[in-house]
């Protein structure tokens, strides 16, 4: 090989991995890490990236200066030079490649241990996952029931995930951590925040039609924010009373992930438009609160024209409590005169 | 190898036609498929309904029951009958004469031929071919279609079961019924004659493997009809969403039957012809490198394909028999599926690359005039493929909920594939190197192929890392990544291959400043269709959403305009490959100075491929190497000599 060869090749190498690096750096490829988990896998992500730009510069490099410097004349009917192989440069391009995957894939196994690492002393969180909605509860508190997600900042949390129909998975993208809920198979996952701040929880299994509106809120807050938050769970302060009580339980059972409901001002397309609900009500033949209730405890009942069964998850009998339900009712008969 | 002495091309009337003339409704025709499949249909409507009269089950009529049996199974069987697939095997099991040298439905002498049960590997080559791009072409549009109602957050045009139908048989029709089959069908065209061989080993069971395609692209497309809308739990198709989903579910699950069969057929059929159809001399170390990317497919198709078949028969008995393999209230396993999903679909990603890496070998070599660099290195890396590509289909599981010690075994060997690939790129690289490059259409869409390609490995090597994937699995990073893997690796092979095998196939020569056009504008809009995928991914857009944030609108609506281009573009490749086909200047034997044997015969070739068996005495690829042969052909046209 000439040496002006060599030069040449360098110097495309060196251009292409500059703009590599540019793009690598100057776009903000992962989101500001929000737990610890995150932060192991944003260093594990530019070890490779570091990997992955030496390889693509060189074979960019070689690519574009052999297309510049061998491409033959249109009447240019000669044959290059009878070359084989070369055992050596063979070896050497299985070996390389080879020591630096070996290398992310030690990297990797030694982040993948650390993440998994609950610590002692971690708080545990129960996840239930059904089409579309997203429960919590908190068995270190008597078992608490939410459906926001409250983290302490800085506190090693174990996830028990569970799926009640079909696969769900927990991702919290400022997290990193990912895991499937899966029906019949009790899993589990680790996340330590380490910012506070109100996050979102989202589906990235694909569940259903209201897949994509299966979202729940995250808020890390710190550990007296959070002891503060369970006591006034506890005694039952965080349902206000009157309307706002129904519309309180509307937003957090995540109806409007699914239902169009102007004075919830939500706008999901999944199910029927509830601002309708007396006409509907009408057309069933019932009086309006009892088809409201009816529709919310036996969803499967009376179906409206254009929308399937079983899409609505049938047991809010069993996750509200007969109060939040009729709170709810009072909510959305009052806005659907 | 008797059919070689057969000059009297296709006059040997015999088996499946007897002597007289028939009418237009016995005579194997799409007249005779049509009230073939009715009677059969018919005859699985009574089937169903007389069990459950019998048993005195209600309803009597059950439609899901009967479409199934009727319209998926056998209304099909009978499709095949009336065109006659099976002419020749039926006569011969009734004892009627049959005549095995019959070549009454070989080659193709006018367009009609080419809608019947032919036997000629050339017709059935181009069948696939052009089966194969109208279900690309519908896949692509639907695509389009998602793309338009994803260009802004919110939902706009359609409806979330529409949209996820849309986007599961767009996977479906792209995977089953385009990525998969195409390879076939340029192998069908291109192997037999490179290993000097009158056709395939089975040219009926390779004619039967053709028709099963069509069927199977209906069926999905036809789910479509189905009460509730096509199926729509994407080409993945998890229990236990997909035994709970609306009845055009059963649609996916008996469409991909009909295109693994196909599938599997098709492998056995290159096996068998590639280890016992091989002109004397072609031992295997002289084979060209097509020829041993489709033998190591062929491998894993054979191997791999009943797996996804299997778990496709579970999901569906889960559903119409009631069992429980995936129901965990019946005692069924959910991840299961995975397992047995991806034992075949991970395969299927070499599958869909391997004879991909074929072509480019082919491309690289002849049109930078130099032998391929370590070819036995680049045989060897293909079987290295084969056997690690087996080892790695939990990798899709890390976030899934297996069994947490086999996480890393699995992304190690999937990080070792990185290596046999990493020789193939370095080994087409060092046959650039000091060539004569000729930058002609194929050759542009193989040094494409090779940029977009190492995006995608290296976008895979992400993935294998498993806390990189618990991160970025189920985001729009793996979309990216498919994609780049899909269309910048295997949709840029299989042009490259079009353009290059054109003027072999029809004889006449593709229009080169349009095809240069078609590869510039597919190249471009492709990267900024693809590329931005990978930042909305990791920043936390999940995959298979109808709706998402505000914050990824501007981003989408990028992509959503860039892929509306690179769907147009295919316009160019449409216009070029019609007009040239008709009119396009008379291409000659050999317009490249290829080695290989299928360009030493005429354009196209003859119907039997060689008037003599040709005897092969050198390498593939001895380009430079002074009068280096690749085979000896006597009569018909001077095989290429390697020039100064």
């Amino acid at each position: 090989m000439r040496r002006g060869a060599i030069v040449r090749i360098t110097l495309i190498g060196v251009a292409v991995a500059i703009l590599a690096t540019l793009v690598a750096v100057l776009i903000p490829w992962l989101p500001d890490p929000a737990s610890k988990q995150m932060g192991r896998i944003e260093f594990l992500y530019w070890f490779a990236t570091v990997i992955s730009i030496g390889i693509f510069a060189v074979v960019i490099a070689v690519l574009l200066y052999s297309v510049f410097a061998f491409r033959a004349a249109p009447d240019d009917d000669s044959d290059g030079p009878s070359i084989h192989g070369n055992t050596n440069l063979e070896i050497a391009w299985t070996v390389v490649p080879a020591i630096l995957v070996i290398a992310i894939g030690v990297v990797s196994a030694v982040v993948l241990s650390q993440n998994g690492q609950a610590g002692t002393n971690p708080m545990t969180i129960k996840v239930i996952g059904q089409q579309f909605t997203w429960r919590f509860e908190y068995p270190d508190s008597k078992g608490l029931k939410s459906n926001e997600l409250v983290m302490p900042v800085d506190r090693n949390i174990t996830f028990q995930l569970e799926a009640v129909d079909v696969i769900h998975s927990f991702w919290i993208p400022q997290m990193g951590q990912k895991q499937d809920l899966v029906p019949g198979l009790p899993t589990h996952i680790v996340v330590t925040p380490t910012r506070m701040g109100t996050f979102t929880l989202i589906c990235t299994e694909l569940c259903g039609l209201g897949h994509a509106t299966m979202r729940a809120p995250v808020r890390v807050v710190s550990q007296q924010g959070f002891d503060a938050w369970i006591k006034q769970q506890q005694s039952g302060g965080g349902s206000a009373s009157g309307a706002g009580a129904g519309k309180a339980v509307f937003t957090s059972s995540g109806c409007g992930a699914c239902h169009t409901y102007a004075p919830a001002g939500s706008a999901g397309a999944v199910g029927p438009n509830l601002g309708n609900l007396a006409a509907d009500a009408k057309k069933a033949h019932e009086d309006l609160a009892a088809y409201v209730k009816e529709s919310i405890v036996d969803p499967n009942k009376v179906i409206v024209a254009g929308y399937q069964p079983n899409v609505m998850p049938g047991n809010f009998a069993q996750t509200l409590s007969a109060k939040q339900v009729d709170a709810l009712v009072s909510f959305l008969a009052a806005g659907s005169k | 190898m008797s059919a070689v002495e057969h000059t009297s091309h296709g006059l040997g009337h015999g088996a499946g036609a007897p002597p007289h003339r028939r009418g237009i409704f016995t005579r194997p025709g799409f007249v005779r498929a049509a009230w073939c499949f009715a009677l059969f249909f018919l005859i699985g409507l009574y089937l169903v309904a007389g069990i459950r009269w019998f048993a005195g089950w209600d309803p009597v009529y059950d439609w899901n029951i009967i479409v199934l049996v009727g319209g998926l199974v056998m209304g099909p069987v009978g499709f095949l009958l009336g065109l006659g697939a099976f002419d020749y095997w039926l006569y011969y099991l009734s004892g009627r004469p049959t005549l095995a040298e019959d070549h009454s439905n070989h080659g193709a002498y006018t367009w009609k031929d080419y809608f019947k049960v032919n036997t000629d590997h050339k017709v059935i080559g181009m069948q696939y071919l052009v089966t194969t791009f109208v279900f690309f072409i519908l896949g692509g549009l639907m695509a389009m279609l998602f793309r338009a109602e994803l260009a802004q957050p919110g939902m706009q045009f359609m409806d979330t079961q529409t949209y996820n139908g849309l986007v599961s048989v767009h996977a479906a029709l792209m995977i089953f019924v385009f990525m998969v089959p195409v390879f076939a069908g340029l192998a069908n065209f291109a192997v037999p004659l490179m290993l000097g061989a009158p056709d395939m080993a089975f040219p009926r069971l390779n004619a039967l493997s053709y028709w099963f395609l069509p069927i199977a692209g209906t069926m999905f497309l036809c789910s479509f009809l189905a009460p509730g809308g096509a199926f729509a739990t994407g080409w993945t198709s998890y229990a236990p969403l997909a035994s709970q989903q609306p009845f055009g579910q059963i649609f996916f699950n008996m469409g991909v039957q009909w295109a693994g069969a196909s599938s599997i057929l098709t492998a056995l059929n290159f096996l068998v012809t590639i280890i016992t159809m091989r002109a004397p001399g072609m031992t295997f170390w002289r084979m060209p490198l097509l020829v041993w990317a489709n033998f190591t497919t062929s491998m894993l198709a054979v191997v791999a394909t009943p797996f996804i078949a299997g778990s496709q028969f579970f999901v569906m008995f889960d559903r119409v028999l009631h069992t429980s393999f995936f129901i965990p209230k019946g005692g069924g396993y959910v991840l299961g599926y995975q397992h047995i999903f991806w034992f075949y679909s991970h395969p299927a990603v070499y599958i869909m690359i391997l004879p991909g890496f074929g072509i480019i070998s082919e491309i690289i070599s002849v049109m930078s005039r130099k032998p391929i660099f370590g070819y036995r290195l680049m045989a060897i890396s293909l079987l290295g493929i084969l056997v690690l590509g087996f080892s790695v289909w939990a990798h899709h599981l890390f976030v899934a909920g297996m069994a947490d010690w086999l996480r890393v075994p699995m992304m190690i060997s999937t990080l070792l594939i990185a290596v046999p690939t990493g020789v193939k790129i370095f080994s087409w690289l060092a046959t650039l190197w000091e060539g004569r490059i000729h930058l002609n259409t194929p050759m542009l869409f193989a040094l494409g192929f090779i940029s977009t390609f190492v995006i995608g490995g290296l976008s895979g090597v992400y993935l294998a890392s498993v806390p990189i994937d618990i991160h970025a699995s189920d985001t729009y990073f793996v979309v990216a990544h498919i994609h780049y893997v899909l269309f910048g690796g295997s949709v840029m092979t299989v042009f490259a291959g079009v353009y290059y095998w054109f003027p072999k196939m029809t004889g006449r020569m593709y229009n080169e400043r349009l095809g240069k056009l078609h590869f510039w504008i597919t190249f471009v809009s492709f990267n900024v269709t693809f590329f931005p995928m990978h930042w909305v991914g990791l920043v936390g857009m999940p995959r298979r959403v109808a709706d998402y944030s505000q914050r990824f609108a501007d981003l989408n609506l990028v992509i959503s305009i860039a892929s509306f281009v690179l769907g147009a573009s295919i316009l160019i490749f449409l216009y070029n490959v019609v007009t040239s086909w008709a009119r396009g200047p008379i291409a000659e034997a050999n317009p490249w100075r290829a080695m290989t044997l299928e360009w030493q015969v005429s354009s196209p070739p003859p119907v039997f491929n060689f008037d003599e068996i040709p005897q092969v005495v050198g390498g593939p690829y001895e380009y430079g190497v002074p009068g280096a042969r690749h085979a000896i052909l006597s009569g018909g046209t001077t095989p290429v000599e390697a020039g100064a």
